[in-house]
């Protein structure tokens, strides 16, 4: 059972995990502050929403590109128009204007997979490209900074505060609630339900799946929803969480989402992959970030540091593989002994 | 004999012309498309089709078809190179220092300087593609998180050696490549289209090229072909590296500046986008397609910015054409294959 646990490949990033962390906090001790971990946890938000929403779409098989626009223009079109309006209510507002939007991008790129049998990758990419430039061109080109006072007292509504020794205070944001709640559910919508497992039939081998009789079109639709929900979700935390909505937001970070989901055990070529994991891959990229601060790296060397961390952290799992192969069976036998 | 419909022969030989026709069916959909974007926004603007605006154009669209050309090659065999554009910079940045701080200017020829500067470019464009090729083939990591790292990594050289300002001053026979024209025709486009040319001949009359199309219709039938696949996949990359490298120097050329962060946002997604929209898929590539796929994507950004100029945000209008144009192929790819199967 533990030989079996330690196997696991999410088990590998733990221990990169806990390793990074115990370096640098050996090197500066300031490093194993409390507040370490709750501006970690605060950065990593919207990320979290990022890659729960992409987990089921990766281990479907596919490759999703365009759901940092489906964020980034859903909750900037929320924005304008709540702005047109002069609204000044709540923020639950944003979360249902943003989200319907993100369901109706979902169900365009779910149509144009299904209908015309397209790659997601290829579509995503088109979409990506395709809903910057409107959101451009169309709804503004500048950033945003008119909020209503209820979403700027949001910015530090904190779920709990707590004193530092040296002085000053750190607080943990209370946005991880709804990280949890959303990360609870795509693992319960992964494990327990029927649709959930067919994700992981149609990523294993999509011809077994269809004649096992899983409806192919009925699990893309469910994660395409699931997609557009919880990225426009992160577009909304984005926005309140900086203050600011803006039209080519997130622009350059599909590809750290992306990596993220699969330093976290998920397999690019689908059929693998657990919410556990991508968490650990989230934080893993933020706290590579947030170590280099801590580590005295001067500002211009830090980007070839996080290169070097990157190149580290993702030979290790492809070495283990190896090792494994030469042995002459697969990681998933090794995982079994 | 007139029923040997049902000869493994006979059905061999139509799954090839099948085949054949399922490419040929996208380069004609890109010429189509090609020709109808030229005539329209010729009629929208005569200017368009003048020869300021073609010359234009034939100068600003062989950066990123070089790009375009390193991408296809991890493509064909169903990787992908995240660390282009990186690369790119990486080696403007560093044969840039070496041009204006190291090279005694005085001493040297500036021609001579020049070339000397080109040649660390390449050097740099060879070291970058072995590092990506031997993440990727002896280390096993996956093409998209390997060149990601990678990516990181010569981002962060660029960053580091240049501390974030732009390096000028060149000599001017440095920017005799990037402006400089041969009857007419830019020499950068002209480098381009020597470029594709060469990796056509590579992919399609080499054995090296037969190797690469094996490795990536099937790697595993590759393998026990007695093929040394990590060999090829090394090659490929640093043959990828050494184009990055070389679309770099026709940059560096153009601007006469070197930039750690030059296209960082846009230009590997616009050369995945190209590769997609020629449909490169493992084993199957195209180089003509991707000729065509740049001159598209080149006229619908002047074309559009002409049409639209003096209106708000006109430049980002290019990125929504982009997209539906794309999707549009797309679907037309889809009817027209589907008509083929019904026959």
């Amino acid at each position: 059972m533990i030989k079996k646990l330690i196997n696991t490949s999410e088990f590998v990033v733990l221990l990169t995990l806990i390793g990074l962390y115990v370096i640098v906090g050996l090197i500066n001790p300031v490093f194993f502050s409390i507040s370490t971990i709750f501006d970690t946890l605060r950065a990593s938000t919207v990320y979290f929403f990022l890659a729960f929403g992409l987990l089921p779409i990766i281990i479907s098989g596919g490759v999703d590109i365009s759901f940092v626009a489906v964020a980034a223009v859903s909750s900037y079109a929320a924005q304008m128009f709540l702005v047109s309006r002069g609204y000044d209510g709540g923020i639950w507002a944003y979360f249902i204007i943003s989200c319907a939007i993100g369901i109706l991008m979902g169900l365009l790129i779910w149509f144009l997979v299904t209908r015309f049998n397209l790659p997601i990758f290829s579509v995503s990419l088109a979409l990506f490209t395709m809903w910057y430039g409107f959101a451009l061109f169309f709804i503004g080109a500048q950033n945003n900074f008119q909020l209503p006072a209820s979403g700027v007292g949001y910015y530090e509504k904190n779920l709990m505060t707590v004193k530092l020794p040296t002085g000053g205070i750190t607080s943990l944001h209370s946005s991880i609630i709804y990280v949890v709640l959303a990360g609870l559910f795509i693992w319960w919508f992964l494990k327990y339900t029927t649709i959930g497992r067919g994700v992981y039939a149609i990523g294993g081998s999509r011809e077994v799946a269809v004649r096992s009789g899983f409806n192919v079109k009925l699990i893309l639709l469910t994660i395409f929803v699931i997609m557009g929900i919880l990225a426009a979700i992160a577009g909304v935390f984005f926005g309140l969480l900086n203050r600011y909505f803006g039209p080519m937001d997130l622009q350059g970070d599909p590809l750290n989402v992306i990596a993220a989901v699969i330093l976290g055990g998920a397999s690019i070529t689908g059929g693998k992959g657990t919410v556990f994991g991508t968490v650990l891959g989230v934080i893993l990229i933020q706290l590579i970030n947030r170590a280099l601060i801590f580590l005295g790296i001067p500002a211009q060397w830090q980007v070839l540091v996080v290169g070097f961390m990157l190149i580290i952290f993702i030979s290790m799992p492809a070495i283990r593989e190896r090792r494994a192969n030469k042995l002459g069976h697969s990681t998933a036998m090794t995982e079994l002994e | 004999m007139a029923a040997n419909s049902d000869s493994p022969n006979f059905q061999t030989s139509l799954f090839n012309k099948f085949k054949n026709h399922r490419k040929d069916s996208q380069t004609f959909i890109l010429l189509g498309v090609f020709v109808v974007l030229f005539v329209f926004f010729g009629l929208i603007n005569h200017n368009f089709i003048a020869a300021p605006s073609i010359i234009s154009m034939a100068f600003q669209l062989p950066e990123i078809g070089i790009l375009s050309l390193a991408m296809l090659l991890p493509t064909i065999v169903g990787g992908i190179d995240l660390s282009v554009n990186s690369v790119a910079n990486l080696a403007a940045v560093v044969s840039g220092i070496f041009l204006v701080k190291i090279l005694p200017v005085n001493l040297l020829n500036p021609a001579l300087s020049v070339v000397l500067a080109i040649g660390l470019a390449l050097l740099i464009g060879v070291i970058c593609g072995m590092l990506n090729g031997f993440l990727v083939a002896y280390v096993g990591v996956p093409p998209i998180l390997a060149t990601l790292a990678t990516y990181t990594t010569f981002l962060g050289i660029a960053t580091g050696i240049t501390g974030g300002a732009s390096v000028t001053g060149f000599p001017d026979q440095m920017g005799s490549i990037g402006s400089g024209t041969i009857f007419g025709i830019p020499i950068t486009f002209v480098i381009f289209a020597l470029l594709a040319i060469l990796i056509y001949f590579i992919l399609f009359r080499t054995t090296f090229g037969f190797k690469i199309r094996m490795l990536g219709s099937n790697p595993t039938a590759a393998k026990f072909s007695g093929l040394k696949n990590n060999l090829i996949l090394m090659k490929l990359y640093i043959i990828g590296g050494v184009l990055s490298s070389i679309a770099g120097v026709v940059a560096m050329s153009y601007t006469m500046s070197a930039n750690y962060e030059y296209g960082t946002t846009t230009y590997v997604l616009l050369a995945i986008l190209i590769t997609v929209l020629s449909n490169i898929t493992p084993g199957f590539g195209n180089v003509f397609n991707i000729f065509v796929s740049v001159l598209i994507l080149q006229i619908i950004s002047t074309g559009s910015h002409m049409a639209l100029m003096g209106v708000q945000g006109s430049s980002f209008f290019k990125d929504f054409l982009w997209g539906i144009l794309m999707i549009l192929i797309f679907i037309l790819n889809y009817f027209m294959h589907r008509k083929e199967i019904q026959n």
